[in-house]
């Protein structure tokens, strides 16, 4: 066999391999917007349930999902960029930096159930915020954070140091320094990192379950110490907890579900990309 | 300003200098040396003789690096630069540097050469427009960009960066300007239009210049220092230096013998 053939070969099959990647994740959208599509109406999206949730609408469910989001930002947003300016920025290599980084792995690992019961105990018992918006935001904010410090820490480290050599050398102090120059330049990446932690957070279920869901509350939340419904609990409740459910509303919102987790993921691409485009080194 | 056979004051004493790196890359042993006042100072000699080592002392970008090891003085209108609680942002206004390879910072030609003193904390509007003015024809650079001060410093030549971070460093009104190879990656022309800069800007300031060759050291060293290996070989008037060395290292060096 010629060596240009076995190429030829080798580049076809990886091809081959990739398309397989795209294929599932086609095939998800594509089915659950066919399935789904029927069911979407605006008094879909603006409407109390009815009638055991086998009517109406998912409004508090959306309401509860974006305060979460929300919410889950406030929470690790300033920790998560905090920790990743410490750990890009100020911190020598030493056995304390390495245990803080050895905690973010791990902290990564973590499956999300074990989340949930670590909000069931501290948040909603023991600091006793009841199961409410604030339990569950400061939950998600937790699982949110490995991702986002790690992300917004390659961002910041992807910035030359020869701008921070240059910056000292013109008088600047570290601070000067982060915020004018290395912070600037490594936003794009860190926001498109927030936005890919916080979005995954909006998709859990686990982590709500004991620390903000409610099964069925067909009123919106007056406050964050409130109870809410929320998407991907309420998709869980009428997909198993609730017999004779109609199919096309179990679609409907997971179609819902999908489409605010897919927006949230594009704009992350877009933010990317837009800037990739504008930088200089 | 000096005139010729005058002795000239020195700004920068340098007194049995040691410094080591912690992976035992490049160090300094016992050097001791003056740099002059409104004179071109030029440290020269082979690569990892330790000339950008001394360079990032002089104004103590070495705080941030691994060193091991740090002995000797080195006084600064005669204070010891080298003393803990010594103002290191206040040394670094006073002392600049420019670097081998230009670096712009990502944002516009303006705010490049005004970026010291904002750190610094000037506001006044006035005041930054007189100083990138200034500076740029300091460098030799406002003829050629005056009409787009807005543009992003990427969008010019390399030689014009150089001169832009010269520029910048200027704007600071430093007293000692260090340059590390500032010509290695241009042409020519570039360089000379930087050479010539330097000729102009000596009476004002203190220059202290790691040349990219051995004939551009000769061409501009008012005071000439030879590095080898860390240790300073041999150290004089540029003349005296480059035609009749007194140490037979440094003879070899010039002569092309090695380095």
């Amino acid at each position: 066999m010629s060596r240009q053939l076995s190429q030829r070969i080798a580049f076809t099959l990886i091809t081959l391999v990739a398309g397989l990647v795209i294929l599932p994740i086609m095939a998800i959208i594509v089915y659950i917007a066919i399935e789904g599509l029927g069911a979407i109406s605006w008094s879909f999206l603006t409407e109390m349930p009815r009638d055991g949730m086998k009517a109406g609408g998912l409004l508090p469910a959306i309401v509860g999902t974006l305060a979460l989001t929300i919410g889950t930002a406030i929470v690790a947003v300033p920790i998560g960029m905090g920790g990743a300016i410490y750990l890009s920025e100020y911190a020598k290599d030493n056995a304390s930096t390495r245990a803080i980084r050895i905690a973010i792995i791990n902290l990564a690992g973590i499956p999300s159930v074990v989340y949930g019961l670590f909000g069931l105990g501290l948040f909603v018992i023991f600091l006793n915020f009841g199961t409410s918006i604030v339990a569950g935001s400061l939950t998600l904010g937790i699982m949110t954070l490995p991702v986002i410090i790690s992300t917004a820490e390659e961002a910041l480290r992807a910035v030359p140091q020869s701008f921070r050599l240059v910056s000292t050398s013109l008088g600047g102090t570290r601070w000067q320094t982060i915020r004018r120059v290395v912070l600037p330049q490594a936003l794009p990446g860190i926001i498109t990192g927030i936005i890919l932690g916080i979005e995954r957070a909006a998709g859990e279920t686990a982590p709500i379950l004991f620390t903000a869901a409610a099964f069925f509350l067909p009123q919106l939340p007056n406050s964050v110490f409130d109870q809410t419904m929320a998407l991907p609990y309420h998709l869980f409740v009428i997909s198993t907890q609730v017999p004779g459910m109609p199919l096309q509303i179990q679609y409907g919102t997971a179609l819902v579900l999908l489409t605010f987790v897919l927006s949230l993921n594009i704009i992350a691409t877009l933010i990317r990309r837009h800037y990739r485009q504008k930088r200089v080194w | 300003m000096t005139t010729p056979g005058a002795t000239p004051e020195p700004k920068i004493q340098i007194l049995d200098l040691a410094v080591a790196y912690s992976d035992g890359t490049e160090s300094l042993q016992g050097i001791t040396m003056d740099i002059y006042a409104h004179q071109i100072n030029v440290l020269f000699g082979p690569a990892g003789g330790g000339k950008s080592t001394l360079l990032r002392t002089l104004n103590r970008l070495n705080d941030q690096a691994d060193v091991a090891l740090q002995r000797g003085q080195i006084l600064l209108d005669g204070e010891d630069i080298l003393e803990r609680d010594y103002d290191v942002i206040q040394l670094r206004r006073r002392v600049g540097i420019v670097f081998a390879r230009p670096v712009p910072l990502p944002m516009s030609i303006y705010e490049n050469v005004v970026y010291g003193l904002r750190l610094a904390g000037v506001k006044d509007k006035a005041q930054l427009d007189a100083a990138v003015e200034r500076t740029l024809k300091q460098a030799v650079l406002w003829d050629e960009i005056a009409d787009r001060l807005g543009d992003s410093a990427y969008a010019l030549s390399g030689g014009q960066q150089q001169r832009l971070c010269l520029a910048r460093s200027l704007a600071l009104q430093p007293e000692v300007i260090m340059l590390d190879e500032p010509t290695s990656g241009l042409d020519p022309i570039s360089t000379f239009k930087v050479e010539q800069t330097l000729q102009n800007l000596k009476k004002d300031y203190t220059i202290l210049i790691v040349p990219h060759s051995v004939q551009q050291a000769a061409r501009i060293a008012d005071w000439a220092a030879f590095f080898l290996q860390g240790q300073l070989v041999e150290w004089g008037q540029g003349r005296q230096v480059f035609t009749a060395p007194k140490n037979r290292r440094t003879e070899e060096y010039i002569t092309g013998r090695f380095g």
